[in-house]
C-alpha cells in the first residue's frame, strides 16, 4: 500500500517532534526540504537544537546516513573519498567518503576550510562525486543537512555564495517560548534521545513521496508570481545580488513540498509566500550601504512580499 | 494609471470646453472628444506594449493630431496643424462671436487640449503638476472670454473634482472634505467679488482686421446720380425693406467722411444689439460688383460669402472680392415702441468728429434746434428744419462733395443739394448740438411687393443720417424727404419715426423734452443680483456635496451587486475582493501582496479569522487546484463574506459610519 507524501510528512514530523518540541513550523519546513529532495542549512546560535533536528531527520528515514563533523583539519578526501593503492591486488580501489549516504549531516559546516567546503559543491548539485576523473554516484535520495553557527567568527570560514545557493532552504530555529522550553527540559530528563528514534519511512517510500511532490500541480500564475519575486530581488536597490534562476526553481520546488505537507496536490500563493523567507534570504547579498544601514535580507523579502500583488484573476 | 490618465484627460477637456462662448458648444465637442479618445488610445497602447512606454508623448501627440485633422479637415493635414499653431487663434479674435465653426478657425482649441493632455500625462507622477498644463490652457481661454458668476464657479469646481480624483490614490480619505470646503470658500469668494469688466484679447489691436483700401460709396453718389438707369444689384426679400446700406461713415475731419476701423470677420451669427424686441428677416441678394455689400443696420448672419462686418453699423465689406457675388442676408428689425418721440438719445460718447467748424454754422445749428437740449425730438426738429428750409437739387448740375466748404455753401448760401449734402449737413449740425449722429450711404428700396425680385438702380442711391436712440439703436432720418415711400412698406422704425414726426408740434410750441432715464436704473434692471448668484452657487455646492456624500456608498452597493453576479472561480475571487474591501474600509491595512490568510493574520477577531481562513481555502481550490469553483463554493465564499460583514457591523458607530463613506 502506497504512502502519500502528506502521510510521510505526518510520520516524520511526529517522530522528530518527539525530541524537538515547540517548533512545528521549523519541522514542517525541514521535512518539506526532505520531500523536495533539497539540501537544508540550519543556522542559529548554539544550543537551539540545530544538530538535534538534523539527527532526528536523519534517524527518521530508514536509509543510510553519515555524520561529518567539520573541523579545520578535515580534508576534501574525507568527504568525497579517495583512491587507495592495494598492493595485494596491484590496483587502485575507491574508498568512499562521508557523502556516500542518503542523508549526510554536515555539522558545523563553517568550521571546515573553504577547500573542504568546496568538496561538497559537485555532490550537492549533481549528486555524484568525481575522484581521479572517475564518477561515483551517491545513493538516492540524497540530502545534505548542514548546521552552522552564525555568530562565531574565530576559526570559521564563511560559506561561499555558490555553496549557499545549493541549499534549498536555510532554517533558523529560534528560541522556544516558555511552555516549549519547559517541555524541552522535561524531555531532556526523561525524554527520547535522537539516536533512539526509530526510522519511520523507508527509502522507497521517501522516493515515492519525492516523486509525488515533483508532480504537484503549479498554476502558471503561481510560477509567474514566484518568478516575479525572484526578479524583484534582482532589481532591489539594497541588494548587490538577488536570487538566481536556481532560486526561482527552488522557490517553486519548496512550495510544492510544503503543499504536500499540508496534504495538497497543488501549490498556492500562500505556499510560495511561506517558503520565500527560508528559500530566498540566504541567496541575497546586500549592498555595503544597506549593510551599514543594518538592513537585513529578511526585511527585504518581507517588503517584496507585501508589495508584489498576489495573482487572483487567473481567468481560469 | 488608467484612471489617473482619464482624470488628466478630463482636466484638459474642461478648458477646451470653456471656449464654448467663442465657437458654440456643439462644434467643439467632436474635435475635443476625438483628441481625448486618441490620447487614451495612446495611453492604453503604451500600457499594453511596454516597449512603447518611452515614446508615449510622441505617440500621443501624433495620434491626437492625425485623428484631429482627420475629423476637422477630412484627411491628416500638416498645413491644418500649422494654421492651428500660427493664425487660427488670431482669425478667431478677428471674428464676431460665435465664430463660424470652420476648421481653420477652431483647430487651435483641440490642439491646446492635446498639448495639455500630452504634458499632463507625462507629469502624472506629480498630481499637482499634471494639472498645470490644463490650468495654463484655462488661463488662455480666459484671455479669450472670461467666465464669471456661476459658470466660473462650476468650472473651478470641475477642476477641484479632477484634482481630488488625481490625489485620491495618493492621499485617500483626506481629499473629499478639503475639496468640498475649499470649493465652498472659493465659490463664496468668487460670487461676492465684483471683478468688473474682464480683460479679453479681443480688445487688443490684433483682434481687428486692418481696413483695406476702399473707395467710399459717398464719393460715388454724384457719379451714380449722373447715370440713374444703371442697375446696381438685385434682391428678393422676405420682409419690407425701405433702404439698403453700403457703408456708415462716422469719422469726419472737415474734409472727408471715413468709416470707423472696427471691422471683424462675420461669425456664425450676431444677436440683436438692442434691448427692444426684434423680428428677423432675410433676403437673397445678387451684387455684381464692388467691395461694399448691401446690408441692413443689424445683420444677423450671412451665408454664401464670408464678408467683414462692422457690428455697430451693419456694413459688410468683401475686400478680396472678384466679380459677382450672391448671398443670403438675415437681419434684425427692431420693433420699437410707439412713443419714440419722447425717447432719449444714447448718452455714450459722441462718434466721429467735426473738424474745424466754419463760422456761422454753430449758430445755425442752435437756431435749427430751437436751443433745445439733445433728444430724439430735437433730432426731429433739426430734420424738419432742413426739410422746410432747404431744397433738393435736381437736373444735370448736381452739387457734389460733403466737406465743410461744400456744406457751408449748402447751409448758408445755395440751400440746394442732394441727399449727400442734406445728410452730411444734418450729421454735422446734430453733432454740434450734442446729438449722436452718423452718416449712412446706400440705396432706397424700389417700391416692389415683398418677395418680388427687385433691381436697384443708380437713381436709388441715397445718403441719410442716423441718430442713436436709447433702447432702440440707430434710427435713420430723412432730412431731404427723398426716402419717404421707398420700398413696399415702411419698416417699423420708419413707421414710428413718421408717427413721431407727424406729432411734432410747431417750433414755437415745443415743450422741453423729458429728461433721459437715469442710467443707474438701467443698470439695476440688468443681470441677477449678487445674492442670487451666491444663492445659486451655494445651492449648486450643496447639491454637489450631497452627490459626493451619497456617491461613495452608492458606488459600493453597485460594486457589491456586480461582484455577486460573478460565477465560478471569478465568483469566489469576487467574494475575496469584497472581503478585502470590507476589511480595508474598517481600517485594516491591506497591501497588494496580501492573501486571505495574511489578512486573517492581520486581524484578531476570531470570527473574522475563521471566515477569512475558510475563504482562503475556497480561493485556493478555485484558483490553483484546477478544479474551479462550483455554485456551492461561490455561495459558501459569500457566506464567509456575510459573516465578516456581520462581525464588522458589531463595531462602534463611528467605525461603521466611516466604513460606509470612506472611499475604499
Amino acid at each position: 500500500m502506497s504512502v502519500s507524501a502528506g502521510e510521510v510528512y505526518e510520520r516524520v514530523a511526529a517522530n522528530v517532534q518527539r525530541v524537538l518540541r515547540g517548533k512545528p513550523q521549523v519541522v514542517r519546513l525541514a521535512v518539506a526540504a526532505l520531500l523536495g529532495e533539497g539540501h537544508l542549512l540550519i543556522e542559529d546560535v548554539p544550543g537551539l537544537g540545530k544538530t538535534t533536528l538534523a539527527r532526528c531527520l536523519a534517524r527518521s528515514v530508514g536509509g543510510s546516513w553519515n555524520r561529518i563533523q567539520f573541523t579545520p583539519d578535515l580534508l576534501p578526501g574525507d568527504i568525497t573519498g579517495v583512491q587507495v593503492y592495494h598492493q595485494n591486488d596491484e590496483k587502485f580501489a575507491f574508498h568512499p567518503g562521508g557523502v556516500f549516504a542518503n542523508i549526510v549531516l554536515a555539522d558545523e559546516i563553517n568550521r571546515g576550510t573553504p577547500k573542504t567546503q568546496s568538496a561538497l559543491l559537485e555532490v550537492m548539485a549533481e549528486r555524484r562525486v568525481t575522484v581521479d576523473s572517475v564518477r561515483h554516484e551517491v545513493p538516492r535520495p540524497f540530502l545534505v543537512i548542514a548546521t552552522q553557527n552564525p555568530i562565531e567568527m574565530a576559526g570559521t570560514y564563511r560559506l561561499p555564495e555558490a555553496q549557499l545557493d545549493r541549499f534549498l532552504m536555510r532554517l533558523q530555529i529560534g528560541y522556544p517560548d516558555l511552555a516549549s522550553e519547559v517541555m524541552v527540559i522535561l524531555s531532556d530528563c526523561a525524554g527520547v534521545d535522537p539516536d533512539e528514534l526509530p526510522a519511520v519511512v523507508d527509502i522507497p517510500t521517501l522516493q515515492a513521496a519525492v516523486a509525488e511532490v515533483r508532480a504537484a500541480r503549479v498554476h502558471t500564475a503561481v510560477v509567474e508570481y514566484a518568478a516575479t519575486i525572484a526578479a524583484a530581488t534582482r532589481q532591489h536597490g539594497d541588494l548587490r545580488y538577488g536570487a538566481s534562476p536556481r532560486g526561482s526553481i527552488a522557490l517553486v520546488r519548496a512550495a510544492q513540498a510544503l503543499a504536500a505537507t499540508y496534504g495538497r496536490g497543488y501549490v498556492t500563493v500562500d505556499d510560495i509566500k511561506e517558503v520565500a523567507h527560508p528559500v530566498l534570504e540566504h541567496r541575497l547579498i546586500l549592498t555595503p550601504d544597506a549593510e551599514l544601514r543594518q538592513r537585513r535580507a529578511e526585511d527585504i523579502v518581507r517588503e517584496l512580499l507585501n508589495e508584489i500583488p498576489v495573482p487572483v484573476n487567473t481567468g481560469a | 494609471m488608467r484612471i489617473r490618465a482619464l482624470w488628466v484627460l478630463l482636466a484638459s477637456a474642461i478648458p477646451g470646453l470653456l471656449f464654448a462662448p467663442v465657437f458654440g458648444l456643439r462644434p467643439l465637442l467632436l474635435p475635443i472628444a476625438v483628441v481625448l479618445v486618441a490620447c487614451y488610445a495612446a495611453v492604453e497602447l503604451c500600457i499594453r506594449v511596454k516597449v512603447l512606454q518611452a515614446w508615449r508623448p510622441l505617440i500621443t501627440a501624433v495620434l491626437g493630431l492625425v485623428a484631429l485633422t482627420f475629423v476637422l479637415f477630412g484627411a491628416p493635414s500638416v498645413s491644418g496643424v500649422v494654421a492651428g499653431l500660427t493664425e487660427s487663434w488670431q482669425l478667431t479674435l478677428q471674428s464676431t462671436w460665435p465664430v463660424r465653426p470652420d476648421a481653420e478657425l477652431m483647430v487651435f482649441v483641440p490642439i491646446l487640449v492635446l498639448l495639455a493632455a500630452v504634458l499632463g500625462l507625462e507629469l502624472l507622477r506629480w498630481p499637482a503638476l499634471a494639472l498645470l498644463p490644463s490650468i495654463a490652457v484655462l488661463v488662455l481661454s480666459q484671455t479669450f472670454v472670461a467666465l464669471s458668476g456661476t459658470t466660473a464657479v462650476l468650472a473651478a469646481l470641475g477642476f477641484a473634482v479632477v484634482a481630488a480624483g488625481l490625489y485620491m490614490p495618493v492621499r485617500p480619505g483626506l481629499i473629499l472634505v478639503p475639496t468640498v470646503v475649499l470649493g465652498l470658500v472659493g465659490a463664496a469668494v468668487a460670487a461676492l467679488i465684483d471683478t468688473g469688466e474682464p480683460y479679453s484679447l479681443r480688445q487688443s489691436d490684433s483682434a481687428l482686421v486692418p481696413l483695406p483700401r476702399t473707395i467710399s460709396p459717398l464719393s460715388e453718389v454724384g457719379a451714380r446720380l449722373a447715370k440713374p438707369e444703371t442697375p446696381v444689384f438685385s434682391y428678393t426679400s422676405s420682409g419690407p425693406v425701405d433702404r439698403w446700406r453700403l457703408v456708415v461713415l462716422t469719422e469726419f475731419n472737415g474734409v472727408t467722411w471715413e468709416p470707423a476701423n472696427e471691422y471683424r470677420r462675420f461669425g456664425s451669427q450676431l444677436d440683436s444689439p438692442v434691448s427692444a424686441p426684434a423680428t428677423r428677416y432675410s433676403a437673397k441678394i445678387q451684387a455684381p460688383d464692388g467691395q461694399w455689400l448691401p446690408s441692413q443696420a443689424m445683420p444677423a448672419s450671412v451665408t454664401g460669402t464670408a464678408p467683414l462686418v462692422d457690428p455697430s453699423t451693419g456694413a459688410l465689406l468683401l475686400p478680396e472680392r472678384r466679380g459677382a457675388v450672391s448671398y443670403e442676408l438675415n437681419w434684425w428689425e427692431p420693433q420699437a415702441g410707439d412713443n419714440l418721440q419722447d425717447a432719449a438719445l444714447t448718452s455714450t460718447g459722441q462718434p466721429g468728429g467735426l473738424g474745424v467748424i466754419p463760422p456761422g454754422i454753430a449758430e445755425l445749428a442752435t437756431r435749427a434746434t430751437a436751443g433745445m437740449r439733445p433728444s430724439f425730438r430735437t433730432a426731429l426738429v433739426l430734420e424738419q428744419y432742413l426739410r422746410q428750409n432747404y431744397n433738393t437739387a435736381t437736373g444735370g448740375d448736381l452739387p457734389t462733395g460733403s466737406g465743410w466748404p461744400q456744406l457751408r455753401r449748402f447751409l448758408l448760401e445755395t440751400k440746394r443739394g442732394t441727399s449727400e449734402q442734406f445728410a452730411a449737413s444734418y450729421v454735422a449740425l446734430a453733432r454740434i448740438v450734442g446729438i449722436p449722429a452718423r452718416l449712412a450711404v446706400g440705396y432706397r428700396a424700389p417700391r416692389t411687393p415683398v418677395g418680388a425680385d427687385t433691381v436697384v438702380h443708380n437713381r436709388d442711391v441715397y445718403v441719410w443720417p442716423e441718430v442713436s436712440v436709447a433702447g432702440v439703436g440707430w434710427v435713420p432720418l430723412d432730412p431731404m424727404g427723398g426716402a419717404s415711400g421707398a420700398g413696399p412698406a415702411p419698416s417699423r422704425l420708419a413707421q414710428v419715426t413718421a408717427k413721431a414726426r407727424a406729432e411734432l408740434p410747431p417750433t414755437n410750441q415745443l415743450p422741453d423734452p423729458p429728461l433721459p432715464a437715469s442710467e443707474t436704473d438701467d443698470d439695476n434692471g440688468g443681470g441677477p443680483a449678487v445674492w442670487q448668484v451666491a444663492l445659486l452657487v451655494v445651492l449648486g455646492l450643496v447639491a454637489l456635496l450631497v452627490l459626493a456624500v451619497l456617491a461613495v456608498p452608492l458606488v459600493k452597493v453597485f460594486r457589491t451587486l456586480r461582484r455577486k453576479r460573478q460565477t465560478g472561480t471569478q465568483g469566489v475571487v469576487a467574494a475575496w475582493l469584497e472581503a478585502k474591501d470590507l476589511m480595508r474600509a474598517y481600517g485594516t491595512r491591506v497591501t497588494p501582496g496580501m492573501t486571505a490568510r495574511d489578512l486573517a493574520r492581520a486581524t484578531s477577531d476570531r470570527s473574522i479569522v475563521d471566515s477569512l481562513t475558510g475563504l482562503a481555502g475556497q480561493l485556493d481550490v478555485a484558483l490553483w487546484s484546477g478544479a474551479g469553483a462550483t455554485d456551492g463554493a461561490v455561495a459558501e465564499a459569500w457566506t464567509s463574506v456575510r459573516r465578516i460583514r456581520r462581525t464588522l457591523a458589531g463595531r462602534s458607530w463611528g467605525a461603521r459610519l466611516r466604513a460606509v463613506f470612506v472611499i475604499r
